[in-house]
């Protein structure tokens, strides 16, 4: 009888979520078995200030894959932001109004993605391998190539700064970002659009829901997630490049993937992504911890991004047993 | 006829979570017959089908055939075990020809590549038998609804088949098409093939019958002979209380003199042209026609779907430029689409979300949605028009077909608007439903509301219908009123007569 409740509990509408926090458990557990160091406070912030930059981007990503889409631009975008705001701070900008400045890049990136989907009706996939490419041409145009450098101290505190002690000013930005987003996603209606969208996007259109509208916002956000991730990243080096952010997006999608939004569109949530974020580099420190060769992360990494995965379709199937008894 | 049972359902049981979907049915089925299954949707038929097409190979029970018990692991292996069926949507692969479609993953081999030539025999030999005015090697794209049917028969007869069944055949069949399908049935019970037949459609179980299993709530409930049966009858066991199935209005008319909506000359290029009605307040304006008449793009033009190329919309006497869904539904038009799964309800929402999609303002303060009041508002629709199962966080695409008709209906109901366009109300839903669905048209004429109703059902046209036009190619043919609606007169129009 209480196996069946658990069973119950587990496979209950919240269960994607509390597998992937099963997963971390897991990990947290085993890496602390191996080297107890690893649970220490400083350890733990580090894994978690680790997942900001990632986070940031899978929040915003999230919304995406919920409409059924995806956006491949996201690390291009990112790095237009950083030199973008990098030559505006060398430029003698205050810092406030630069991170201004860099999170509307990131809106704009976001429209023109969400035009070429929306209006243009391409495909997602191709719309944003297409600004993959632009962008990133774009962010080597401003700077020709060359690095930016010596970002200003107060922008660099700002954003990446410490506060009550020890704890990273991101830590707060990645959280604050993702309650909105939550909220955004669950409490608002756009968020049940989103999802509808996602579930069936002719059945919205069909509601006289502003299907292209809302469509268009998921981009938006999307750029300005990644946005944010670029200038937490340049104020955490203190340079930065054109090149920065390639291959950001497929980390963003596993995230998401991990934290068990469908890449077919209609499921996922904010909360799950996060979890996702938070396991992915409690992986990676872990393995630094424990000292093992980096090269061995990469195997890691698609390990456990594939055994999230069949976590899911373990709970499907319990969720279908615990319906039968 | 022979009188020796080929298949024999002893006691299965299936259950799916949340619901028993068969219990202990047991009945035999006879060598060479043509037996239908009839049942509510919901009743437990297309489970009974998978389970002996070996989609389900885990149930309590067992099935014989021949006296022997079977338990197929898939599908495959029923059919070369000579079990084969035809689905209610066709399913083919268009880029394929007929002959390719046919044998697909049996193909005749040389060596290791596919003998097409003896391929195209065989499925040549095939279609011969069956009449059909097409060849193997044609390519699937340029054929017919109907035709493409023939390409599961074929495959079915390909396979050596002993039982076949049907589930909807004619559902995308034209009249002719489905005349054509009951001589082949016919021909292949003489061959001595053994034919389980499921449809919602009565006329065609009398046409070719010889016995009928009524199955209910997952329950056998008795078999009849065709020939010592009546429809009333039939219904009355499917349902299992008296209820008048067909289409019927229980209230006197409510039809006034103001009119809601009008179209004058509306178009969409190479699709209909010259489309001008009235609609009136308290009205039902059916739309009979064949399929491919394109009613139903009339509709989505009017909704906004569609762009119209030319012509304009009257909303109660004010021309209103509708160029999207959006704006139907500022000017109070809602559609009930024909297919419910791609176009009516999200897959994987709740039926508190489907139903409040349309109006999701309401249920929104300060920017924030309160979830209480949409799960309120779906609720007060499940109650007063009867959703099964009554709760609102229950996914609406584990609902029957008639109950997902009647979330799209709340959804509708929800946002207030004055104009319901109904395309095919009453599709693939059961009798009790149907009859649901009716009485809620009726309620929706009293408050003063106004409805279009496309159907293909002639009965349903003739008996909810004030008023009704007959399309055809595009085109309104002819205006029909009341008194004047009968099965000759709406087909005459519809095919073609003057």
């Amino acid at each position: 009888m209480r196996v069946k409740n658990i069973i119950k509990l587990f496979s209950k509408k919240l269960g994607r979520e509390i597998g992937t926090a099963a997963v971390l458990l897991l990990m947290l557990i085993v890496f602390s078995i191996m080297d107890p160091i690893y649970l220490s406070t400083g350890n733990l912030i580090d894994i978690i200030d680790q997942s900001t930059i990632n986070g940031l981007i899978a929040i915003g990503m999230t919304f995406v894959i919920i409409t059924g889409g995806i956006d491949l631009s996201v690390g291009s975008t990112m790095a237009i932001a950083i030199v973008g705001v990098g030559k505006l701070l060398a430029s003698g900008m205050n810092p406030v109004l630069a991170v201004l400045v860099g999170a509307l890049i990131g809106v704009v990136l976001g429209v023109l993605n969400g035009f070429l989907i929306t209006k243009l009706k391409l495909q997602a996939f191709i719309a944003t391998l297409g600004t993959m490419s632009i962008y990133r041409g774009v962010a080597y145009v401003i700077t020709n190539g060359w690095p930016v450098l010596d970002m200003p101290q107060n922008f660099r505190n700002m954003l990446d700064g410490d506060v009550f002690g020890n704890i990273p000013v991101s830590i707060f930005i990645l959280f604050g970002f993702a309650i909105v987003a939550h909220i955004l996603l669950k409490h608002t209606r756009f968020g049940t659009y989103v999802y509808s969208m996602g579930g069936n996007e002719e059945a919205t259109r069909l509601s006289g829901v502003n299907v292209e509208k809302n469509k268009l916002m998921v981009y938006v956000i999307c750029g300005l997630g990644a946005a944010l991730a670029g200038m937490i990243m340049l104020a955490r080096l203190g340079t930065g490049e054109p090149a920065t952010g390639q291959g950001y997006e497929l980390n963003a999608i596993a995230a998401a993937a991990i934290g068990g939004t469908s890449l077919a569109g209609g499921r996922g949530s904010i909360i799950g992504t996060v979890l996702g974020t938070i396991v992915l580099s409690a992986l990676k420190v872990g393995l630094v911890v424990v000292g093992v060769d980096t090269f061995w992360q990469y195997i890691a990494t698609g390990i456990i991004i594939i055994v999230a995965v069949c976590f899911e379709l373990i709970q499907n199937a319990l969720s279908k047993k615990s319906q039968k008894l | 006829m022979c009188m020796e049972a080929i298949i024999q359902f002893k006691g299965v049981s299936k259950v799916f979570p949340g619901v028993k979907a068969l219990d202990n049915v047991s009945f035999d089925i006879k060598q060479g017959e043509v037996h239908a299954l009839l049942g509510e949707n919901g009743a437990g038929k297309s489970t009974l089908l998978n389970i002996l097409h070996g989609v389900y190979n885990e149930y309590g029970g067992e099935v014989a055939i021949n006296n022997k018990k079977v338990n197929f692991k898939n599908a495959n292996e029923a059919i070369v075990f000579g079990i084969s069926k035809v689905h209610q949507e066709i399913n083919v692969i268009p880029e394929l020809t007929v002959g390719q479609n046919i044998a697909l993953g049996y193909e005749p081999k040389k060596g290791l590549v596919i003998n097409f030539k003896e391929l195209y025999r065989l499925t040549d030999d095939i279609l011969k038998t069956l009449k059909c005015n097409f060849n193997s090697r044609d390519l699937v794209n340029t054929l017919s609804a109907g035709e493409m049917q023939m390409i599961a028969i074929a495959k079915a007869l390909f396979h050596k088949a002993k039982i076949i069944s049907f589930d909807e055949p004619t559902a995308s069949l034209t009249s002719n098409e489905a005349e054509i399908l009951f001589n082949i049935i016919n021909q292949l019970k003489n061959d001595g093939l053994t034919i389980i037949y499921v449809s919602h459609r009565l006329d065609e179980i009398f046409r070719i019958a010889d016995r009928a299993t009524i199955l209910r709530d997952g329950k056998y409930i008795c078999t009849y002979e065709i020939s010592d049966v009546t429809r009333e009858k039939l219904i009355q066991s499917m349902v299992g209380r008296d209820v008048s199935a067909f289409a019927v209005r229980h209230r006197p008319s409510r039809v006034t003199g103001e009119v809601v909506l009008e179209t004058r000359n509306l178009a969409l290029s190479n699709t209909f042209s010259d489309i001008s009605f009235k609609l009136r307040r308290g009205e039902i304006l059916g739309f009979a026609g064949l399929i491919g008449s394109k009613r139903t793009d009339v509709m989505r033009t009017i909704f906004g779907a569609d762009r119209r190329t030319s012509g304009n919309i009257y909303i109660n006497g004010e021309e209103s430029n509708i160029k999207s869904p959006i704006n139907a539904l500022e000017h109070g038009i809602g559609l009930i689409p024909e297919n419910r799964k791609t176009q009516g309800f999200v897959k994987m929402m709740t039926n508190a979300d489907n139903i409040g999609l349309a109006c999701m303002k309401n249920f929104t303060h300060l920017g924030l949605v309160n979830h209480k009041e949409k799960t309120n508002n779906a609720d007060q629709f499940i109650k007063s028009i009867g959703i099964k199962p009554k709760n609102p966080l229950h996914l609406t695409e584990n609902l029957s077909g008639g109950n997902q008709q009647k979330v799209i209906l709340a959804k509708w109901l929800s946002t207030k608007v004055d104009i319901f366009i109904f395309d095919e109300p009453t599709k693939g839903v059961d009798v009790g439903a149907k009859a649901d669905i009716y009485s809620l048209m009726e309620d929706l004429l009293e408050e003063g509301k106004s409805i279009i109703m496309v159907s293909s059902e002639l009965p349903e046209i003739i008996g909810m219908s004030d008023r009704a036009f007959v399309m055809r190619q595009g085109r309104i043919v002819k205006e029909l009123k009341q008194d004047e609606l009968n099965e000759e007169t709406i087909l005459h129009y519809a095919m073609g007569g003057e």
